[in-house]
């Protein structure tokens, strides 16, 4: 596919294929066109010319797409008054009956170490609580794809590992897929991904990451 | 034997400061580069606010030579009232910009900084103090014009007089109040109380002056207390009023160079994001800040989601009343929310009696819709959320249709419970007759739903946006958007708002509205249905 600005292009002829329960991390510098690969795949950006295919069909923004897909980039805009767990609860309520992996809300509190601020409203969290919390509500509700913007921002580097291997043993070995794009390649090995980078438009697969010795 | 520290600043130190303060303020005035046009929008709204407000007043202010025996005495009570709760509006007001805050650049320039913090509030001190003064000598001279009609049938007193006193004591009023809130500003629980007190005055004086209105005996006591009013007394007010502002003044400067920094970072971030937002008139975004305000620090306790309710009982219902629950959770625990807004049930019989006379007409009216659509946007808070940022929607997987339709039930509901209870004030206090009018609201809340939830529905203002151009100049969209709800509302309850304004109600405005409103809640909803699925 290709995706432009104006006359700034930013994909060019670019091709990625992700299986079930694969992990493939999309890595470059600044401005390589990450989040905006992330947007064609979640149907928020069409791009100009060529075609993309989630499960199956080109994506679009409605419930089924999102019942399948889930989309975790900026954090999102907290409903006022609900607590962590409230939120997190919420998340698994609009999905039952829940058909397919997830966790309940008590065990993403304890496993994404929101437990001392589970009754506080997501305002009050640090920015690396409130990532967390986005990331916990992402995996509180069954999905078979998901994308991933950056997650590893504002967390210690700790979780980041522990995150890597929650996605690969847990939601991977489920059969779930996940795209993220990602500056931290520790974090990339923790979770086994294939690495894709992508640079002036173009996209280089590099295959498994493997980490540091 | 104690010893002062090595890093103390020494009196000359502290001088030096003092002028290192002038002397970044000199730098940047020296290189801020103002326009004429600046100076030109500065100067245009200056007169803008002046022409408004003469014009507003000039009714209120003929009073002034006005003869009580052509007075209504419950004008001069609700006046009066009035008066007392613009006051208690202003302090609260002032604790949403701070009362004390710096524009954000000072803040984060000169706050954090070895500056004399006494120097660096001085400025925005100074004109939290001129503002306070002015608005408290307006309140005042205002408060003598609503009893000048009595105090006028003793000729010998000296109405210049009167006004100085009137607005001295005014302005010493409320820089003694707004002083409270400087001093209250740095405890979080005393902000609270201030704030408390405030809403509890605004709330007596609003129920005092529908109770005057329809109590002649109350009006007339209030109306023989300002013609036996000595000017000694008025004296003696005045004398309180300026050793309260006095001493208000002398604690607020002798607590400047502690004035903890990190609630002046904070409160400054706020009035900066508050002044933005006000100065394009985006209520909206000053009711996010309120919210989010509100909630930031508190712990709640758990409460399950009510799962029987929603997914065990049979038929199940679809997942989109979880989601729309959130509001009824919000409310519930916000009573304080509640209760204000069932005060301002008050506002219908207010506002036709201080602006009219006569609480009757299209004035009262106009305050009912207004007011039910205010009520009803209170239980929107959560589609506010998703139609700024849909990423949570998403996450959810509801759809459009039917989480709207879910969520209407709330705003439906408080826009009905309003209107209900504001007809049964305006029955009780006699403007309207008869006990047929309360069922009104009822049948009239969800077509002033419709309104609210078009609103919560609104893109966020944008003030960069360009609108069509009209005679009186381009029309910003977020203007026409938010009157077009405006006139959906109005449409959802013509029947009995037409009753109101008439004074007249029978069976055919029952059916005419309960029609109405289910034609333009239904059908704004399958609408919104058919377009996003």
């Amino acid at each position: 596919m290709r995706v432009a600005y104006g006359s700034f292009v930013v994909l060019e002829d670019v091709e990625l294929t992700a299986a079930d329960g694969e992990i493939v991390a999309v890595t470059g510098v600044n401005g390589a066109g990450k989040s905006t690969l992330l947007r064609c795949l979640a149907g928020l950006r069409r791009p100009d010319a060529g075609t993309v295919a989630v499960l199956g069909s080109a994506p679009r923004d409605d419930p089924a797409f999102w019942r399948a897909v889930v989309l975790v980039a900026d954090q999102p805009t907290w409903y006022p008054g609900l607590t962590v767990r409230e939120h997190l609860e919420l998340v698994r309520l609009t999905h039952e009956p829940v058909r397919g992996w997830c966790l309940p809300a008590d065990e993403l509190i304890d496993t994404f170490g929101l437990s001392a601020r589970a009754d506080a409203v997501p305002l009050d969290l640090s920015s690396g609580q409130r990532q967390r919390l986005s990331l916990a509500a992402a995996l509180a509700r069954p999905s078979r794809l998901l994308l991933l913007d950056e997650p590893e921002q504002s967390l210690d580097a700790g979780f980041r590992q522990e995150l890597g291997s929650l996605l690969r043993l847990e939601y991977a070995a489920h059969g779930g897929t996940v795209i993220m794009a990602t500056h931290d390649l520790e974090f990339a090995a923790a979770a086994g991904a294939r690495r894709v980078l992508l640079a002036d438009g173009r996209l280089t697969v590099l295959g498994m990451v493997r980490p540091n010795p | 034997m104690s010893a002062a520290p090595a890093d103390a600043p020494s009196a000359d130190a502290r001088s030096a400061d003092a002028a290192t303060v002038a002397a970044v303020r000199s730098f940047i005035r020296g290189h801020r580069r103002s326009s004429w046009l600046d100076w030109y929008a500065t100067g245009f709204v200056v007169v803008l606010v002046t022409v408004w407000l003469s014009d507003f007043l000039a009714e209120p202010f003929s009073r002034l030579t006005a003869h009580a025996g052509a007075e209504i005495p419950a004008q001069t009570a609700v006046g009066a009232a009035l008066v007392v709760g613009a006051a208690a509006g202003l302090v609260m007001l002032g604790q949403a910009f701070g009362p004390l805050a710096l524009p954000p650049a000072d803040a984060s320039w000169l706050l954090l900084s070895p500056l004399d913090r006494r120097d660096v509030l001085r400025r925005p001190a100074a004109a939290t103090a001129v503002v306070s003064t002015l608005a408290g000598g307006l309140l005042g001279v205002l408060g003598m014009a609503m009893a000048a009609p009595y105090l006028r049938q003793e000729e010998h007193r000296l109405l210049w007089a009167w006004l100085l006193l009137a607005a001295v004591s005014g302005a010493g009023f409320l820089l003694a109040a707004v002083g409270a809130a400087v001093l209250a500003q740095p405890w979080r629980r005393w902000r609270r109380r201030l704030r408390a007190a405030c809403a509890i005055v605004a709330v007596a004086v609003a129920a005092a002056a529908v109770t005057a209105e329809r109590l002649t005996a109350m009006s007339r006591a209030v109306t023989t207390w300002f013609a036996e009013m000595s000017t000694g007394t008025a004296g003696v007010f005045t004398a309180a009023a300026f050793a309260a502002a006095c001493a208000a003044a002398a604690l607020v400067w002798r607590m400047l160079p502690r004035f903890p920094a990190d609630v002046l970072w904070t409160d400054s971030a706020r009035a900066g994001t508050t002044r933005m937002a006000a100065a394009f008139l985006n209520l909206p975004l000053l009711t996010w800040i309120a919210e989010d305000n509100h909630w930031r620090g508190r712990l709640l306790a758990f409460r399950p989601w009510p799962r029987p309710l929603a997914f065990r009982s049979w038929p199940r219902l679809s997942p989109a009343f979880a989601l729309a629950w959130v509001d009824w959770r919000r409310l519930a625990r916000r009573p304080a929310l509640l209760v204000a807004v069932a005060a301002s049930t008050l506002a219908p019989a207010l506002a036709g009696a201080a602006v009219t006379g006569h609480a009757r007409g299209w004035t009262t009216a106009a305050a009912l819709l207004a007011g039910a659509i205010a009520a009803g946007t209170q239980g929107t808070t959560a589609t506010r959320r998703d139609t700024n940022d849909p990423t949570l929607r998403r996450l959810l997987g509801v759809s459009t249709g039917e989480a709207l339709a879910a969520r209407a039930v709330l705003p439906a509901l408080l826009s009905a419970a309003w209107l209900t209870l504001a007809l049964v004030l305006l029955v009780s206090t006699g403007v309207l007759h008869g006990w047929l009018w309360p069922l009104l609201g009822p049948v009239a809340g969800p077509g002033v739903a419709a309104a609210a939830v078009r609103i919560a529905r609104t893109a966020p203002i944008n003030p960069a946006e360009q609108g069509p151009d009209t005679p009186i100049g381009t029309m910003p969209p977020w203007l026409i958007t938010r009157t077009f709800s405006v006139v959906v509302g109005f449409i959802g309850a013509y029947p009995a708002l037409k009753a109101v304004a008439a004074g007249h109600v029978h069976g055919g405005t029952f059916i005419a509205q309960l029609v109405l409103s289910a034609v333009v809640l239904g059908g704004y909803l399958m609408l919104v249905s058919s377009r996003e699925g």
